[in-house]
């Protein structure tokens, strides 16, 4: 069909996929301010061509590095929950402390600024003590905090101006900062971001900064958690109100002068600084990294308003309402952004299988429908949860997987004894037993594990290749699905998907994409690299006896096909089963040579017909609730048997569907077949007429054990 | 311009009027399993459109008219029809049978067979003084094409009234699937399956009914009310889909359609929903479902009071035909292939 053809190309070159992806970064937080700053660098850069300038520049990270460094302050302080307005008077505070200090007292310039950060400290720790332990508003507190210190220094000011201005701080170090730039920077600044490199740091690494982004979180979660939330509040407010003054020492030696003026309506520049830059006033969220953006984008607004003549009241106007601007995105943004994602993250492309084949009861077809599994013994009803995969060992003791990370072990001969054989965690799904009788299990969530006889958890692999233009990070395993290991002792596993976790994994379908991989687990040097990449969630691996390849399953595509891994062919993959007429699932070695696969669920026309037109599955997914979602039928299932030609041998089901609705996995022992199922309460065992009672997986793998 | 925008936005995000919602059962419609529960009178394949005739109960399977003695629940053939029954009616000692093939039998102590004015009958009803009212589910489509009539969007239904002389006249048009009706007070009460609604005149009397609604017969102070399928997200969705719909059509069996069934599913090729999946062997009862069985009492203002349902995971399915008989309710489940009876019926 030509519209068919538009669809596929359209969706082949427009990788939708994208945009969900960089949604679920936690950096796509820092989108917006980004997008902010350029268009503030384009509208002021083509309104002042001036501003580019080296000299403009250097000047702008002066006023830059002391809002940075205030703004630092207020941002450690919001993310802990709170806010600080007090962080104005305390600058101008500062500034007049040190020209006093430095200046009429005559302390040495050093001594003088240890002196004014204690001061800032101080007055933090007023507000903290007030805010943190005695758990006064934070807003009205400061507030208050505001109006004190401004009283104080005004009336200092008025008592002692004459007396300051007219003494001067000598002092190179102190004319250093003041005059002098490294490279076009501001001392102040480059003081400043270093601070802001070392707050990252605490923030993002060590314990300190992760009680401070706790607390503002939850601080009830983080009292249960036996954080000091009274201590870490109070601290912030003590870290605010220094690194406020440190800001007023750089200001005091850079202007030297007392003004009335000096630091008035700081807080809102600095507040919308922050807001801007991301950090959520709720708390818990945000970085340093947004701040130093907010704070650039800040520099860049005033100054380019006072250059381009605007009175100082029109500038406090525009700050003021980009403040606002920010407020209603953060909190739109921090509502909604999860629900965006949820609904932009399913990208669906085109997707066409090749047509159905007529399966029915007629028994001379090779799929007939059939009831002999519905007739299959039950092990274990209610005893196990979601068993994908189930295998023998050579004593005959039965091991499956469970959906709460658990390996269960039936004991041999009547599988009546339940026992949990390992806790592993994550959703424990294929299983193959190695040469020396460890069990190794793909575990959904974590990656590859080995549970030696001992009973001793092993982690084999969780990490492969990182592909270099993959936006989600696809080195980590989020979906090993089955594996089966080759003679000589590699093991390939299958990575259903990379884009969704294990819960999720039947979303994968409405995707209609290859999200799935190969990977080769090589235990010689414990390294892991991906053999196979774009196949539509390969589920069950095989090994062909010829010690040169595997069989495979790509599950939502319908088809089993043949890799090679060594030999003439290595790297080659053959089809060997391109249409089924359901989805298969794990594949295992018959007694006879031929091999079974596990069928999960059947192919249903209107499905079908949904995978060639992406545009409404984004609209279903778009626009009705989950549970509403057309998937594969899954209500359905089998099992059938084939050989390497493709030809398919024999096919059992349950047609009613109340035992075995879906087959996830099957093995042959002694003459039994035993099946699981991943949404099922049981294990079914199913006499098969006629087949090797003494043939058992283990040893046709590995030969008799001793 | 911004109505343009704002309408397109609503279309992709699929909200106000493509808003893909369904009402929920709630009040009066919360769901019970009364009908999953109530006893099975008889079991035959695809039983419809009970009625009393000459005191005895008679209901239609395929091209047969059964009879059915309550006592023992035993059936017997009471007449063959020459292609399947669509809807019965009784008026005084006429039985008037309505077949797919669009033909009006008159049985009685004579036979007399007029064609009837559309072909799709999908409801009979004694008018009174004579007049017998006849539902025409569509003028596209057979009676037994309704599947497609829904996804078309159809809307070219009509109501008629033949009087004694036999001439027809025409009520009402441009309704959407009529599939049944009542007189009551001052006019003829419809029921239009596809709008979810009952209308009395034009003006609706009962608006978003969560299923698909058909015939409505006499109960104790009011009345019955059968649904024969429930609205569902997806297949709301899909009627909003208009290429999908159409190459679905075009493309796959109605079996197989996204759309709804009177009987549960049973097929492998049916589609399934993520909320259906059976998991540790069993369909939770409130799993998203293309079929569902629901008998709704209505009080003499045909507002719903109370409710008999056979959930997604029931086996009841597909009610089309009520009948009060003394204390007890005689229901088809069409899709169920049995004849029930309720016996605590008081609201």
């Amino acid at each position: 069909m030509a519209s068919d053809l538009f669809t596929r190309w359209r969706y082949k070159l427009v990788p939708d996929k994208i945009v969900g992806e960089i949604l679920s970064k936690s950096w796509v937080d820092n989108a917006i301010p980004f997008l902010f700053l350029m268009i503030a660098l384009a509208v002021f850069g083509a309104l002042l061509p001036s501003m580019f300038t080296a000299g403009s520049m250097s000047g702008m990270t002066r006023t830059a590095g002391e809002y940075l460094l205030v703004a630092l302050g207020l941002t450690i302080v919001i993310m802990a929950g709170g806010i600080d307005l007090s962080v104005g008077s305390v600058f101008a505070l500062a500034n007049l402390s040190m020209l006093a200090l430095g200046g009429v007292v005559g302390l040495p310039w050093g001594v003088a600024a240890l002196v004014v950060l204690a001061m800032g400290g101080l007055i933090g720790l007023v507000n903290g003590v007030l805010i943190g332990y005695l758990r006064l508003r934070a807003f009205l507190t400061t507030l208050v905090m505001l109006i004190i210190v401004r009283a104080v220094t005004d009336t200092l000011l008025l008592s002692y101006s004459k007396d300051i201005t007219s003494v001067q701080i000598m002092s190179p170090v102190w004319e250093f900062l003041a005059f002098k730039t490294v490279f076009g920077v501001a001392p102040s600044f480059l003081v400043a971001l270093a601070l802001a490199a070392l707050a990252h740091f605490v923030l993002t690494r060590l314990r300190p900064g992760w009680h401070i982004l706790a607390v503002g979180g939850s601080r009830r979660a983080a009292h249960n958690a036996g954080i000091d939330v009274r201590r870490t509040v109070c601290l912030t407010y003590v870290i605010s109100g220094a690194l406020a003054a440190a800001a007023g020492i750089f200001y005091a030696a850079r202007l030297a002068s007392l003004g009335n003026d000096t630091g008035l309506g700081l807080e809102i520049t600095i507040l919308t600084a922050v807001v801007l830059g991301g950090t959520s006033l709720g708390g818990g969220r945000g970085s340093v990294f947004k701040t130093v953006l907010g704070v650039i984008i800040v520099v860049i607004i005033t100054n380019s308003l006072i250059r381009l003549g605007l009175r100082s009241g029109a500038s406090s106007l525009v700050l003021g309402t980009i403040l606002l601007m920010a407020v209603a995105i953060d909190v739109r943004w921090l509502k909604n952004r999860a629900k965006l994602l949820a609904r932009s993250y399913v990208a669906p492309t085109y997707f066409a299988l090749p047509p159905l084949q007529k399966v029915s009861r007629a028994p001379d077809t090779p799929y007939a429908i059939n009831d002999l599994l519905s007739d299959a013994e039950p092990i274990g009803v209610g005893q196990v949860d979601g068993p994908e995969d189930v295998i023998l060992d050579a004593e005959g003791n039965l091991y499956c997987g469970s959906r709460d990370g658990d390996i269960i072990r039936f004991l041999a001969p009547d599988h009546k004894v339940r026992e949990v054989y390992a806790h592993i965690g994550g959703s424990t799904l294929g299983l193959a037993f190695d040469r020396d009788g460890s069990l190794l299990v793909c575990v959904g969530g974590m990656g590859l594990y080995k549970v030696t006889r001992a009973r001793e958890v092993i982690k084999l692999s969780d990490e492969t290749t990182r592909s270099w233009l993959s936006i989600v990070d696809d080195s980590r395993m989020r979906l090993a699905d089955d594996l089966d290991i080759a003679p000589d002792g590699r093991v390939f596993f299958s990575e259903a998907t990379i884009r969704y976790e294990m819960h999720d994994w039947i979303i994968d379908a409405l995707e209609g994409r290859g999200n799935g991989r190969i990977i080769c687990y090589d235990p010689r040097d414990g390294s892991s690299r991906t053999v196979l990449s774009g196949r539509q969630f390969p589920n069950g691996i095989c090994m062909v006896p010829d010690g040169q390849s595997f069989l495979f399953a790509e599950t939502w595509g319908c088809r089993i096909s043949r890799f090679y891994y060594d030999g003439p062919k290595r790297g080659r993959v053959e089809a060997v089963i391109p249409d089924l007429p359901g989805y298969p699932d794990n594949i295992n070695l018959a007694s006879d040579g031929n091999f079974w696969c596990g069928i999960i669920g059947m192919r249903a026309p209107a499905f079908d017909l949904a995978q060639k037109m992406p545009k409404f599955r984004k609209h279903m997914v778009m626009q009705i609730a989950r549970d509403e979602w057309l998937y594969p039928n899954m209500n359905t299932g089998g099992v059938i048997k084939f050989d390497l030609s493709g030809k398919i041998v024999q096919s059992l089901w349950d047609g009613v569907g109340e035992r075995h609705p879906q087959v996830t996995s099957i093995r042959e022992h002694k003459g039994y077949l035993y099946l699981g199922g991943i949404f099922n309460n049981r294990i079914g065992r199913y006499k098969i007429p006629g087949a090797d009672p003494e043939w058992t997986g283990p040893g046709a793998y590995w030969g008799a054990k001793p | 311009m911004i109505g343009w925008v704002t309408d397109r936005i609503d279309r992709f995000r699929g909200r106000g009027a493509y808003a893909a919602t369904v009402p929920p059962m709630d009040g009066a419609l919360r769901p019970n399993t009364r009908l999953e529960d109530a006893d099975v009178v008889a079991r035959i394949a695809a039983p419809d459109n009970l009625v009393v005739y000459r005191g005895q109960v008679l209901f239609s399977s395929g091209a047969t008219i059964m009879a059915l003695d309550l006592a023992s629940g035993a059936m017997t053939d009471w007449r063959r029809c020459p292609t399947e029954v669509s809807a019965l009616a009784v008026q005084g000692e006429t039985l008037a049978i309505g077949l797919t093939d669009g033909s009006l039998i008159l049985a009685g102590d004579s036979d007399r067979t007029v064609k009837a004015p559309g072909g799709c009958i999908t409801a009979l009803v004694d008018g009174g003084d004579g007049r017998l009212i006849l539902c025409v589910g569509s003028a596209r489509n057979p009676s037994g094409e309704w599947k497609r009539d829904l996804l078309q969007g159809g809307a070219t239904g009509a109501l008629w009234s033949i009087g004694l002389n036999g001439v027809a006249q025409k009520l009402s048009d441009g309704l959407a699937w009529p599939s049944g009706a009542a007189v009551a007070g001052s006019g003829v009460v419809v029921v239009e399956a596809w709008r979810h609604r009952l209308t009395q005149s034009g003006a609706p009397l009962v608006t978003d009914l969560p299923g698909y609604p058909s015939r409505l017969s006499p109960a104790p102070g009011g009345w019955w009310l059968t649904v024969f399928a429930p609205r569902n997200q997806l297949i709301e969705l899909v009627l909003r889909e208009r290429d999908y719909r159409e190459r679905m059509m075009h493309e796959v069996a109605p079996d197989h359609w996204i759309a709804p069934s009177l009987s549960p599913a049973v097929d492998f090729n049916e589609p399934m929903q993520g909320g259906a999946i059976r998991t540790h062997g069993i369909i939770k009862p409130w799993a998203p479902t293309r079929s569902y069985g629901l008998l709704v009492r209505l009080d003499a203002r045909f507002q719903p009071i109370a409710s008999y349902h056979s959930r997604a995971d029931g086996r009841f399915h597909g009610v089309t035909s009520a009948l009060q008989v003394g204390d007890k309710v005689l229901v088809t489940s069409r899709g169920g292939n049995a004849v029930l009876a309720l016996t605590e019926v008081q609201p």
